[in-house]
């Protein structure tokens, strides 16, 4: 179980040095306590002190960074079960996997969608993550080729995936510095696997099936000095999967086997299963994905859910309230009210600048919710558009006083005129209509 | 060592029965028990436990429909009852969810009509029902007697009932032994409140499903996902008022950005991989009835939850 801070700072060695990075041992004592340090920041531990500490004091679930470079990225590190007690943190990086019997130019198109496919959502790029190179041929050399080949075209993290030890070296020798995931460790080849892991500091993936052989691998992988592992549950199933990995989010968020407190690891490749196995990787637990290159649809349907289990349910993402330029509009620019949630914000956005008409969108403060949420929660009224005229001071920045209000706000529309003095006019329900509605209405009242 | 996936839960998942076959006094090819879960979705080993069903959408009036399932379906979408029919037969749906869309328009008032409608569709397809009524709480009474009426003895699921908006659903469905979906917006305490009010008028917790409603991916969905999974944890922790199995819609899936903007080429696949993604992970926060309106996303789903049942019960993670 989980030490209290002050257990914790009676172990420190209380020097206040600072080397930890917090300004005081207790400070220290207390991130430990909230599992948001690691032990190994304090130079001055005793060994006793480390192993009572390791175990309880690290997050639940190790962090691991696979990667370097502004396309690594951090799995583990997570607290809950569901997403509503708190929020997960990090979202499962996703792999396009490429096999080293594909031809050069095969592995490079894939590589480079990788490296340059983005999909923009709320104002975030979605992107996938990197490339898991597997070593399909059995040769050491065509192994290192193929990792080469992915290189040569990109700076992404990658997965190693051979069942030999020498293929896994060859690759090494190209790639060792940066960081890449090897895969995969067993109860046969761990001590080798381990031996490689330490001495380029990679993280290691295990493989072995069932809670008992996971934990029986992890404890001699850290055995053998190699913290930053994955757990491959390689499941049968996706059913067996899904099983599997709550077990393991559970044991391990509860700290009741410490030693399932790793990230997951999912390979996701299957005829058909496919997209089945990695949507629930994602709202089940699964740290790292690899899969075939995904079609187009696929890709976009995997990121935007991958979005929304990550996004923080305590605070959507918001706008800040205020008066947005699209364009360079001018004093007799088309202002548009809306709300300040920004999935809102950046959907009507997109809508406004493919109309090419310059304007002003006033964003209020609704607290984050959408339209027809602010509407139905009464959030949205004619106080509050009067109050965020008068602060964004839009008598001075346009030289009309007329307001676009969202279609779905139709009902305040009286009262909104009212209480501001300003014409109201109410726009299409659906943002995909405002262009041929600023060509037609807008126009149509300035004439 | 193994491992019990039931976490100390003493609550379970009610249990509701949809459709009715001929030894029940219905005409249905097959009756379906939903509910019954004692652990977190889709982890029962219990084999006969149920697999989330597929309900394919469709409607009488195909004006108000996505195009793209009308440039999908072609002409199919003008016979309702040859829609319902390979609904079954093509797509291999577990369900048909009719839309009464003909009653949307302006003062509809031909209550007949329904009746008729219904009595195609009741001969279209052998599978159950789940029917969803009028839009006006003008009509709403008429045509869900109607509809209760018509299929006396079918066991239908009648839809749907809102906070405001549950006497004359509840009404039908007391008065034919129909069931009916209980709907409110993405709240815990407001899917508890109206199941309190159904059963306050006589509405037993047997004959209840609960849709938190469903926003679209990318749309709103993250709340419904986390709204299912709370109504589930409640229900496993003994809240017999939130204790009813869930069914999810996540109808503007067709309408959203992402897809109705797909290439024409794309379009299909996007709205299939859409309703899919959000299928599967509704699925795993607890919805046991996902409703699609591409055909094509049947299949998929069905042969995903397939996948996933038939493995919970081979893991070794086991008492
Ligand atoms: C997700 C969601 C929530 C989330 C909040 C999400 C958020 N940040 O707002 C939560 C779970 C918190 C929630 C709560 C509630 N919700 Co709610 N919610 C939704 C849901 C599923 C999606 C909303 C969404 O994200 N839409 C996407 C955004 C982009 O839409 P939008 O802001 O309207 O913008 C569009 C248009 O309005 C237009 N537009 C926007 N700005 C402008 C500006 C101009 C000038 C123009 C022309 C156009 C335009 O363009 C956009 C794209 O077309 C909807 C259902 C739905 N299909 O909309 C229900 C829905 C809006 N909610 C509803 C209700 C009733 C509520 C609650 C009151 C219920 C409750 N629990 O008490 C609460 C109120 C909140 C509160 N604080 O109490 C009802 C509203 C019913 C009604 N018509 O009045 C809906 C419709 C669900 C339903 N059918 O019952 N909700
Ligand atoms: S490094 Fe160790 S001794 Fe120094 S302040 Fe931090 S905890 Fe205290």
């Amino acid at each position: 179980m989980a030490l209290k801070a002050l257990d914790i700072y009676k172990l420190l060695p209380k020097k206040n040095c600072k080397e930890c990075g917090d300004p005081t041992c207790l400070t220290f004592a207390m991130k430990l306590a909230g599992g948001k340090a690691d032990v190994d920041l304090c130079p001055y531990l005793d060994d006793q002190a480390k192993s009572v500490l390791g175990a309880t004091t690290r997050p639940p679930i190790q962090r691991v960074n696979i990667g370097v470079g502004e396309r690594s990225f951090a799995v583990g590190e997570e607290f809950v079960l569901y997403r509503h007690d708190k929020t997960f943190y990090h979202p499962p990086g996703i792999l396009f996997k490429v096999s080293d019997t594909q031809t050069p130019e095969e592995i490079t198109t894939i590589t480079i969608r990788v490296r340059d496919e983005s999909f923009t959502r709320i104002g975030t790029e979605l992107r996938f993550n990197g490339i898991a190179i597997e070593n399909t041929s059995g040769s050491a050399d065509a192994f290192a080729r193929a990792v080469m080949t992915v290189e040569e075209s990109a700076d992404l993290p990658l997965v190693l995936i051979s069942k030999n030890t020498e293929a896994l070296i060859a690759a090494l020798v190209q790639v060792g510095s940066y960081k890449p995931l090897l895969h995969a460790a067993t109860k046969e080849n761990f001590r080798e696997l381990c031996a490689l892991a330490k001495k380029h500091s990679c993280p290691l993936a295990i493989k072995a099936h069932g809670l008992d052989d996971l934990k029986g691998l992890v404890k001699d992988c850290v055995t053998e000095g190699v913290k930053k592992l994955v757990m491959d549950i390689s499941p049968q199933s996706p059913g067996d999967f899904i099983a599997t990995s709550t077990a393991i989010r559970q044991l391990a968020i509860t700290r009741q086997s410490p030693d399932l407190g790793y990230p997951v690891f999912l390979d996701a490749t299957h005829p058909y299963l496919q997209d089945a196995a990695i949507a629930l990787g994602i709202v089940k637990y699964a740290s790292v994905i690899i899969t075939p290159p995904l079609s187009p649809a696929s890709a976009k349907a995997a990121l935007t859910l991958r979005q929304n289990i990550y996004t923080d349910p305590q605070k959507p993402i918001q706008m800040n309230p205020g008066l947005y330029r699209v364009g360079s509009p001018g004093k007799d620019a088309p202002v548009l009210m809306t709300v300040n949630f920004s999935l809102t914000f950046f959907t009507l956005q997109g809508y406004l600048e493919s109309t090419r008409i310059p304007c002003f969108m006033l964003i209020v403060d609704t607290e984050g919710l959408s339209v027809m949420t602010a509407v139905a929660a009464g959030k949205l009224n004619e106080t509050l558009v009067r109050d965020s005229i008068k602060k964004f001071d839009l008598e001075h920045e346009v030289s009309h006083k007329t307001l676009i209000i969202p279609g779905y706000s139709a009902p305040l529309s009286g009262r909104i005129e009212e209480a501001t003095g300003w014409k109201v006019m109410v726009g299409p329900r659906d943002a995909a209509e405002i262009g041929e509605y600023l060509h037609e209405e807008w126009q149509k009242q300035k004439s | 060592m193994g491992y019990d996936l039931h976490f100390g839960w003493t609550g379970a998942i009610g249990k509701v029965i949809l459709g009715a076959t001929r030894s029940d006094g219905g005409t249905r090819k097959i009756s379906y028990q939903v509910g019954g879960g004692t652990t977190l979705p889709l982890l029962d080993q219990d084999p006969l436990s149920s697999s989330p069903l597929v309900a394919l959408e469709i409607c009488d009036n195909p004006e108000y429909w996505s195009p793209i399932v009308r440039n999908f379906c072609g002409d199919l979408v003008d016979s309702v009852d040859d829609w319902a029919k390979t609904a079954e037969t093509v797509y291999g749906a577990d369900l048909v969810r009719l839309y009464l869309t003909s009653t949307r328009q302006r003062n509809f008032s031909d209550i007949k009509s329904v009746g008729k409608t219904l009595e195609t569709v009741l001969s279209g397809t052998a599978l159950p029902l789940i029917i969803e009524g009028s839009n006006d709480p003008k009509i709403d009474s008429e045509i869900f007697l109607k509809c209760g009426e018509t299929a006396e003895g079918e066991r239908l699921l009648l839809g749907t009932a809102e906070a405001g908006r549950y006497r004359s659903i509840a009404a039908a469905a007391l008065a034919y032994n129909h069931s009916l979906i209980a709907q409110s917006p993405i709240d815990v305490n407001l899917a508890k409140q109206l199941n309190i009010l159904l059963r306050e008028i006589g509405v037993q917790r047997d004959h209840i499903l609960i849709d938190p409603y469903t926003g679209a991916l990318g749309y709103g969905f993250e709340y419904s996902y986390s709204a299912m999974e709370r109504i589930w944890f409640s229900a496993l922790k003994g809240d017999t008022d939130l204790a009813m199995p869930m069914i999810c819609s996540a109808i503007d899936s067709l309408t959203i950005k992402e897809v109705r903007e797909a290439e024409p080429a794309l379009q299909d696949d996007m709205a299939m991989q859409w309703e899919f993604y959000t299928g599967i992970a509704a699925a795993a926060a607890g919805s046991e009835i996902v409703c699609v309106r591409h055909p094509k996303t049947v299949g998929m789903l069905k042969k995903a939850f397939a996948s996933i049942k038939t493995a919970a019960g081979s893991t070794e993670v086991k008492k």
